[in-house]
């Protein structure tokens, strides 16, 4: 499975120039890489972006978060979703899931990571946490 | 954000033919007791205030406040002791094996550095000051010198007890001491000079004279004198005036397993356990009496509406008994043929039932099956809308099926497919405009009644299996509790993220679920206690 050029472009974008609040990417079949679906511009929240995830197929993302820490600092981690829905085709999952370790190797700079099997697991507490 | 506003404690654990021990501390007015595996701190001038300790990995058999009412010391069947202080969240101060077998009783020594422990023991005794005594099953009860051991004295047998003497208690001067029999009395005992008990005063339990009835513990507090009986009844007689009539508290001892709120005045709420217990209780007063069934079986789903109670157990029957304002009027029995797993009120005519069994349903009128339909697939739950027409069966594979009733037919009019586990429950809104359904896979859904869309999704939250669910008044807010012991309440028109948790609401998981108003949501569970909960949502 390959990776698009867009693909990696996209992501340094979010990273580097804050152009985007979040990225959705999906595997297409017939050219066999990750290509990005859509993008989120900085003024969405988390819901518009769990919105922007099919509820019964897989997807990556990547979503940056803002936060304010304890200390008052203004912080922001980048977390890459790997999102697999318990009700998605088994053929789906198998290849999101094989193809996760050689498209994450192309995104440097991500803080953390997760995997989500329903909506619960990556509900913005989960996110807020794994930040703190 | 959801607070506790009211406990309603379980009683304590009984055991026929054994004595249980329940402690005190004079300084906060507090009793301690055990029921499962939980210590229950109750104070006296406080009812509705319950503290409970739930860390013993076994039953519990006592516990016993340290003479400087700092620390608390549990014993369980297991042999093992725990301290833990009564404040800053029972912190635990050490916990030790002290036995391999179930420990009877401990006493802290007066400064508070020991505590002596015993197991398996067929009388028992209580040391205070320079004498001690003992009673046992063989209906006497012996004074000892505490200091040599030899025996000084005994209480008179002559208008003594006439069955095994299960606990004793000395006054806080000395002077008497009150023991507690299955000859279902209290006495009072003068202990004179010579060192021999007159009874001073007999008390008898107010009760039918069951076996229930038998007296199994006791406890001598400031002026507080607490006898507690096998059925659980925990009953408060002032010291000062032994004549005047005891205050009754009681509970539960047992899981609880369903929950229903009566609109009467005032407002009632039903609860009953497995072992048949049905009892009745009202917000801001606590206690409020059991319903006596004059029948004696044991309860798996219960339905109540203002004027009748309709309950199955574990046999292939249906009972209903008429409510007459505080009692239970006659009952009438049902034989089903099969045993009933869900039982649903119609709720505008409730002479109509529907009960699930376990390939299909019985609907019933009144104390007459109408019919009984094999529907082809293992049924687990039901629910009947309130005019009786539409009726939605849930299966073992997780499908909902929508029915239209008429007369005594059903007819499919749809399946909706979006549970992953077995159904457990469903319940329709009080304005009837939805109805929302869980599962044994931690997943509830609130579905639009005429549309039969998915209103609600992503009730994903809990971590096991959900037991029960409740509909607030308005139809605004769907409260659901699983077996992982949390309650969680969403609210119909926010999304599902927005919900609001009440962890660790009963240890063992919430069995039983109902809003008593807009604000305030019941539970009931494994631990026998019920619990108000005031929400406020955001």
């Amino acid at each position: 499975m390959g990776v698009a050029d867009h693909s990696k472009t996209t992501y340094m974008e979010l990273q580097q120039k804050k152009v985007y609040r979040y990225v959705i990417f999906k595997i297409d079949e017939k050219k066999k890489e990750v290509v990005v679906e859509k993008t989120g511009s900085p003024a969405e929240s988390y819901e518009d972006f769990t919105a922007s995830l099919p509820e019964n197929d897989c997807r990556y993302a990547v979503y940056d978060f803002d936060y304010v820490t304890s200390e008052n600092c203004q912080k922001s981690k980048i977390f890459f979703i790997a999102w697999s829905p318990s009700i998605s085709r088994i053929r789906a999952k198998m290849l999101y899931a094989t193809s996760k370790e050689r498209f994450r190797r192309e995104l440097q700079g991500v803080h953390y990571e997760i995997q989500a099997t329903d909506p619960t697991e990556m509900d913005l507490d989960v996110i807020r946490e794994r930040a703190n | 954000m959801a607070q506790l506003a009211e406990t309603y404690a379980c009683v304590p654990s009984t055991e026929r033919g054994r004595g249980i021990l329940i402690s005190g501390d004079p300084k906060s007015n507090s009793i301690l007791y055990c029921n499962g595996r939980s210590v229950i701190i109750r104070y006296l001038d406080r009812p509705l205030e319950v503290q409970v300790y739930g860390e013993h990995g076994y039953p519990a058999t006592v516990a016993r406040f340290s003479p400087n009412g700092e620390w608390i010391a549990s014993a369980d069947v297991s042999g093992t002791v725990r301290i833990w202080g009564t404040r800053n969240e029972f912190v635990l101060k050490k916990e030790f094996r002290v036995l391999s077998g179930r420990i009877d009783d401990l006493q802290w020594s007066p400064d508070c550095q020991r505590i002596v422990a015993s197991g398996e023991g067929k009388g028992t005794s209580f040391v205070h000051g320079s004498k001690f005594i003992t009673v046992s099953s063989d209906k006497k009860g012996i004074l000892y010198d505490a200091k040599t051991g030899d025996i000084i004295g005994e209480l008179s047998s002559e208008d003594g007890h006439k069955g095994s003497i299960y606990a004793i208690s000395w006054s806080p001067d000395s002077k008497l001491v009150l023991t507690v029999s299955a000859d279902k009395s209290a006495k009072v005992w003068e202990i004179s000079e010579d060192n021999i008990g007159k009874v001073k005063k007999t008390l008898t339990c107010p009760g039918s004279g069951g076996v229930d009835d038998m007296l199994v513990g006791c406890l001598w507090q400031n002026d507080h004198i607490v006898t507690v009986s096998l059925g659980g009844t925990i009953f408060l007689y002032s010291a000062g005036d032994l004549d005047k009539a005891p205050l009754l508290l009681s509970g539960h001892m047992k899981n609880i397993n369903s929950l229903a709120v009566l609109k009467n005045d005032p407002k009632v709420i039903l609860s009953s356990s497995y072992d048949g217990l049905i009892v009745k209780w009202v917000q801001g007063i606590g206690y409020y009496g059991k319903l006596d069934r004059k029948v004696i079986s044991q309860i798996k789903c219960l339905a109540a509406v203002e004027e009748e109670i309709v309950s199955s157990g574990f046999d292939n029957k249906v009972w209903r008994h008429s409510l007459q304002g505080d009692q239970c009027g006659d009952a009438e029995c049902i034989d089903i043929g099969n045993q009933p797993k869900d039982l649903s009120l119609a709720l505008l005519s409730p002479n109509i039932a529907l009960v699930s069994v376990e390939t299909g349903v019985v609907i019933l009128d009144g104390s007459k099956v109408v019919s009984t339909i094999n529907l082809g697939f293992t049924v687990t739950a039901c629910a009947i809308a309130p005019n009786g027409t539409e009726a939605i069966v849930g299966g073992q594979d997780g499908k909902l099926h929508v029915y239209s009733i008429t007369g005594d037919t059903l007819k499919e009019e749809a399946v909706l497919e979006k549970h992953r586990g077995a159904i457990t429950v469903i319940r329709y809104s009080p304005d009837v405009s939805m109805f929302a359904s869980a599962d044994a896979n931690r997943e509830a859904v609130v579905w639009d009644s005429a549309s039969r869309e998915v209103k609600l999704k992503n009730m994903l939250y809990h971590t096991a299996r959900i037991n029960c669910l409740a509909w607030s008044p308005d139809s605004s807010m769907v409260a659901t509790g699983s077996l992982d012991t949390c309650v969680i309440i969403y609210e119909v028109d926010k999304p599902a993220s927005n919900r609001i948790t009440i962890k660790g609401a009963h240890l063992g998981g919430v069995y039983g679920l109902a809003f008593a108003d807009e604000r305030n949501v019941v539970s009931s569970g494994e631990d026998a206690c019920i619990r108000v909960w005031t929400v406020t949502p955001q």
